[in-house]
């Protein structure tokens, strides 16, 4: 496109130049022909058939032409014949058969005749047609320099394209490690590169725990219901014996209870991940917060013989406080439930060099290194957990409500324990 | 025995939900649409409404919308399979009392219906007695046996609302619904601890505990 419009550019260019150049040199032509014929016509009457033939015996080369024509059309003298008419005054090119393009003007004397003088213009013609081939072959050289840099200087924005051509066939083919590739000149195409690398990474991470979470509904969710389908069989084989079917409904229900229970927890998780949530957003103080959650579960930590403590402080954040609220309930559910009976919970406000974090610390068996990634999964249960109650979904429902508020939840060792730190983004702590 | 209309297009569902307000004692009507739910609600003196929230034709929203535009304040149970906390949200905005998700326990929305009912008969109440207790909503104090008790806010919020609710189970869930204003599932034991406190200030010895546990069920006043 671009190319286009250098070519028509470059076109019109040379257009104008040619045809200012070929208009000057026929006006130069012209005036020459009108003060030749200026010249004669102040010679007296009855001398200017001498002096056309003075004038034309003096044009050794042949360049001039002259003609006195009587008003009745007889040639009086001169060495051109018109074979028509022409309009006085006004010079026209005449193509003259041997002698070759002319370019000839008439005005009449003040005896009524004709006077027509005119130049040969082969030199003129041979001049423009010069200057045309000059202007063309410029013209194709310029082209065609232009055309190589162009290509030369193309060749490195190309392939970038191509290289982001092809990260992005990989992605769309399913690949979301993929990343488009970053010149790092933070041009255009780097801006680009950079977008659709942040949205690769969140697609790949939604669809990573798409898959996580189909395959964990795949598994966890067959475990109860394939409980039930053998209970029903088991009670359509044996329907007479009360106690049994009563006791195989209760099963029964109780597995379905489990399955709903699981659902309901991945229909909230998933319902937040979609990030329609933010509706509920407002500026809410965690302090308080931190505090009503600390309440609610301090009388589960004393009947645990577990001491419970509370370090708050006023800190406005932007959020949803019902789900804040269900985030923290769970973690420091979890702390009660899996810290050390007579031991120590402890929710507080830190600001420290890493930023500004709510931590719950416990002093419980922690969570092993290489198991702390499992635990954010859907439907993981710890190693020593399989007695406790719960549906391995509380962690996954805590990170998802997390993200929807742009806060980062990380496990480390508390030494002995557990540390769950909830770090807030600079721009809303 | 109360009037309660059920307002529900699936045929098994308000089969079980007539049979469940039966069991209760109560007298169930059914309306299969919405349109015919509005016409019936506001035709007929009916104690609460049980409102399914997709309905053929008037939806459950505009019809609980509609009920409020007539001043028909009848107490509504908005039953849905929308479980959506912004659903909830717009169940109750638009006039609903309660909002119940499907697939839910038929005992617990017989159990909700009866909260409703309650709460239309005790609106008025300014002090709740039995098993001994008089709870005073005005002062917000507490006697036992006479003596005063003092209990703190969320305690004294627990209380109330069982006594409210007295002779009816009370499941962990709408406790922690009702009392703390939160819509998750709190885990097993959180409501039971907080029951135990509130029964060590509450009871006497020599006598039972006014706070009865219905195993797998929740917890019921008595008195």
């Amino acid at each position: 496109m671009l190319g286009a419009v250098f070519v028509i550019g470059l076109i019109a260019m040379l257009g104008v130049v040619y045809a200012a150049t070929a208009r000057d040199l026929t006006a130069r032509s012209d005036r020459i022909l009108h003060a030749a014929a200026q010249r004669l016509l102040q010679v007296p009457a009855d001398q200017l058939p001498d002096r056309i033939r003075y004038e034309l015996r003096r044009d050794r080369a042949g360049f001039n032409y002259l003609s006195l024509i009587a008003a009745d059309g007889t040639p009086v003298v001169g060495n051109i014949r018109l074979l028509r008419p022409l309009p006085p005054g006004l010079p026209v090119d005449v193509e003259g058969g041997s002698r070759g393009p002319l370019r000839l003007v008439a005005l009449h004397t003040r005896e009524g005749e004709t006077l027509l003088v005119g130049r040969d213009i082969s030199l003129l013609r041979d001049l423009r047609r010069t200057i045309l081939e000059t202007l063309i072959v410029s013209g194709l050289l310029t082209l065609l320099c232009v055309t190589t840099a162009a290509i030369w200087f193309s060749r490195a924005p190309l392939r970038r394209v191509r290289a982001l051509q092809r990260a992005s066939r990989e992605i769309a083919a399913g690949d979301f490690s993929v990343r488009m590739p970053i010149a790092g000149r933070h041009d255009e195409l780097d801006q680009f590169a950079t977008t659709v690398n942040a949205t690769v990474e969140e697609v790949g991470r939604v669809v990573a725990q798409v898959k996580g979470a189909t395959d964990a509904i795949a598994h966890d969710l067959r475990t109860p219901l394939t409980r039930v389908r053998a209970t029903l069989n088991a009670l359509h084989h044996r329907p007479h014996d009360a106690v049994e079917v009563t006791a195989g409904i209760r099963q029964a229900t109780a597995d379905l209870d489990l399955v709903l229970e699981r659902f309901a927890a991945l229909l909230r998780i998933s319902e937040l991940e979609a990030g329609r949530r933010r509706a509920g957003f407002r500026t809410i103080d965690l302090g308080i917060l931190v505090a009503q959650v600390a309440e609610l579960y301090e009388p589960l930590a004393e009947d645990r013989g577990i001491t419970l403590s509370v370090a708050t402080r006023p800190w406005a954040v932007d959020g949803d406080d019902k789900l804040l609220f269900e985030a923290l309930s769970n973690l420091l559910d979890n702390g009660i439930k899996f810290g050390r009976p007579g031991g120590r919970v402890a929710i507080a406000l830190v600001e420290d060099a890493q930023g500004r974090a709510i931590e719950v610390r416990d002093d419980g068996p922690g969570i092993a290194t290489g198991e702390r990634d499992a635990v954010l999964r859907r439907f993981h249960r710890g190693q020593d957990m399989q007695d406790i109650p719960g549906s391995g979904l509380g962690l996954s429902l805590v990170v998802a409500i997390l993200h929807l508020h742009g806060f980062r939840l990380s496990l480390s060792d508390a030494a002995p324990g557990l540390c769950v730190r909830i770090s807030l983004p600079p721009a809303s702590a | 025995m109360a009037a309660i209309l059920v307002i529900e297009d699936d045929d098994a569902t308000a089969a079980a939900i007539m049979a469940e307000l039966d069991r209760h004692g109560h007298d169930a009507s059914r309306a299969a649409d919405g349109d015919s739910g509005l016409d019936l609600a506001t035709r007929e003196a009916f104690d609460a409404i049980t409102l399914d929230r997709m309905l053929p034709g008037l939806d459950g929203l505009t019809l609980v919308a509609r009920l409020r535009e007539r001043h028909v304040t009848i107490p509504v149970l908005m039953l849905s399979a929308l479980s959506d906390v912004d659903e909830r949200i717009a169940g109750l905005r638009a006039g609903g009392d309660d909002y119940l998700t499907k697939p839910f326990d038929f005992a617990e929305m017989a159990m909700r219906v009866e909260v409703l009912l309650r709460r239309r008969e005790q609106a008025e109440a300014v002090v709740l007695r039995g098993g001994g207790i008089e709870c005073d909503l005005v002062r917000r104090t507490v006697k036992v046996d006479g003596e005063p008790v003092r209990l703190l806010h969320m305690e004294f919020r627990l209380l109330e609302f069982l006594m409210r609710n007295r002779g009816e189970v009370m499941t962990r869930r709408i406790i922690f619904e009702r009392v703390w204003g939160y819509y998750f599932d709190p885990g097993a034991n959180l409501i039971s601890v907080h029951i135990a406190r509130l029964r060590k200030k509450i009871d006497r010895p020599g006598r039972p505990s006014p706070i009865l546990t219905v195993k797998g069920e929740g917890y019921l006043f008595e008195g």
